[in-house]
């Protein structure tokens, strides 16, 4: 995205090409790959000849004039139709842009289109019945997942018919289609971004964020969205830094956790493999890094489920009283659970995110970054629901969300970068929790290894 | 809501019970489906029970 944005203000290529580039390999490529919802095709050649008039004239350019970017399509986008990857919302279209929608557009950003999602986000499979589900582009013999809510925009960015790609994250829904379809992504501190005009899942757990090729490239997206908005009352009136300034590409001094029991123990072993080369990578750039043990993370499941639950049945109750018959069974039967929990159980799973959240900033009171695995295994094969890591047999869903959902209990800021690939030439991710509203050392961190090492740069062979 | 000794063990009979009076009118197949769903929550968080007196619920509205 830098590199487009640059030679589109530089002259050497116009935006209207670079739209029209895209459109033609969604053209070519998106009937497998199923990663757009809707493509906005004459809006974005529309927008495109306008930024082309702007960079004519000479005037001022946002950081991301002409670059294209695809939308998960639950951000609200004005006269264009919204789904939510359900049925339920297949003709809505909404009256207004999401804040970060009209944030990007003011940084130049050109949408091209709204992505494939696993239905109203609520799943880390990234799977959806309705509009198909994505195909990872990093495997073209078999359909494996991408890694969900997120899928299309995973889809979408690794088969490089999208430079970049707004999705979110309850439960891990940047990092795990991050760390499987082998990009980077940030899930933001929780109030860093608003969430005005985004489908909710669960409120107090959302979080919306960039995913694109490199952190240098979430940098520059995450910048134009971050900040106060009076829209969303859980933002934060702390100021934005400069985030590409902070990818100084240096990491001598900082202090990094590696996270062992629970995250490197229960990963597979390449993830393991992958992830402990990565902290070797950084101690050799003159990080210390040290292991430690979060003894309290083990809880994160039970308050998931006390919180996320109820949160999003409440949010969905009516029509699950009217519409049920029009949700995929998965979904369906997710939300109704939501129905059953108490009050009670609701505020002891709130009482356990503080008691986690006090961990987390413990940790990282003597610590600038921790390091984990994003996911415990790479994709699997689209309906493969279990799956072995070491002698064990466990979930495919739990083995995706166990190192990630912590993360979006305790708002801690959590971005997924490559750090190899499996045997099998599948994609693994490194996960960097930072402290609340320091994006800018996650980033510098993520920048600093993307300059050591190249998994970053590897492309699909689809994406040929 | 708290559930009396009674009730501790959940049958798709409570379930339903605990559905209808939510306006969630489901078959039996589907009370049998969320069933073991609904009870792995329940455990979890029962099993949890070290929770410090003073810890209070965590609050993300707050401008930080």
């Amino acid at each position: 995205m830098r590199e487009l944005a640059r030679m589109i203000a530089t002259k050497k290529v116009s935006p209207v090409e670079v739209v029209q580039a895209h459109l033609d390999r969604i053209a070519a490529l998106d009937g497998k790959l199923r990663s757009y919802i809707t493509v906005m095709g004459d809006s974005a050649l529309a927008a495109a000849k306008a930024a082309e008039a702007a960079v004519q004239s000479g005037g001022t350019l946002g950081p991301l004039h002409g670059v294209p970017v695809g939308l998960k399509d639950l951000y609200c986008t004005k006269g264009v139709k919204t789904t939510g990857g359900s049925k339920l919302l297949a003709d809505w279209v909404p009256e207004e842009d999401a804040t970060v929608v009209a944030r990007l557009a003011g940084a130049g950003a050109i949408p091209l289109g709204k992505l494939n999602m696993h239905e109203f986000a609520y799943g880390p499979e990234g799977l959806n019945p309705h509009y198909g589900t994505p195909w990872n582009p990093w495997d073209a013999g078999v359909h494996r997942i991408c890694g969900g809510s997120s899928s299309g925009s995973g889809a979408s960015v690794a088969a490089g018919i999208c430079p970049g790609a707004l999705g979110s994250d309850t439960g891990g829904s940047i990092r795990i289609p991050s760390s499987l379809c082998g990009l980077s992504g940030i899930k933001p501190t929780y109030g860093r971004v608003s969430r005005a005009g985004v489908l909710p899942l669960a409120w107090s757990m959302d979080h919306v964020g960039p995913m694109c090729r490199s952190a240098a490239d979430c940098a520059l997206m995450l910048a134009p969205m971050a900040g106060y908005d009076p829209r969303d009352p859980t933002t934060s009136v702390l100021p934005v830094p400069d985030y590409a300034a902070a990818l100084t590409g240096q990491v001598k001094g900082l202090r990094i956790g590696l996270l062992r029991s629970f995250f490197l123990e229960g990963a597979g072993p390449a993830q393991r493999a992958a992830v402990e080369a990565a902290a070797k990578a950084l101690e050799g750039q003159g990080a210390s890094v040290e292991p430690v043990d979060l003894t309290k993370v083990s809880l994160a499941a039970a308050a998931s489920h006390a919180v996320l639950a109820p949160e999003a049945y409440a949010y969905h109750e009516e029509w699950l009283k009217t519409r049920a018959a029009e949700y995929g069974a998965d979904v369906r039967e997710r939300l109704r659970v939501g129905a059953f929990v108490t009050g009670a159980e609701y505020l002891k799973g709130q009482r356990l995110r503080t008691t986690l959240r006090n961990e987390v900033d413990a940790a990282l009171a003597k610590l600038d970054v921790l390091l984990a695995p994003s996911t415990a295994i790479e994709a699997t094969a689209v309906g493969q629901n279990e799956v072995r890591i070491g002698s064990e047999t466990f979930p495919v869903r739990a083995s995706l969300i166990r190192f990630t959902r912590p993360f979006n209990l305790t708002g801690h800021p959590a971005a997924s970068v490559p750090c190899g690939f499996t045997a099998d030439g599948l994609p693994m991710g490194l996960q960097i929790i930072g402290r609340p509203f320091d994006e800018a050392t996650v980033l510098r961190v993520a920048d600093a290894y993307q300059r050591l090492t190249d998994w970053h740069t590897r492309r699909p062979a689809m994406a040929a | 809501m708290r559930y009396s000794p009674g009730m501790e063990k959940l049958t798709v009979d409570t379930l339903r019970t605990l559905a209808t009076a939510q306006g969630l009118e489901l078959s039996d197949a589907e009370l049998a489906s969320l069933l073991p769903l609904v009870e792995a929550g329940k455990s979890g968080l029962a099993a949890v029970r070290d929770i410090q007196p003073e810890t209070e619920p965590a609050s993300q509205f707050r401008i930080l």
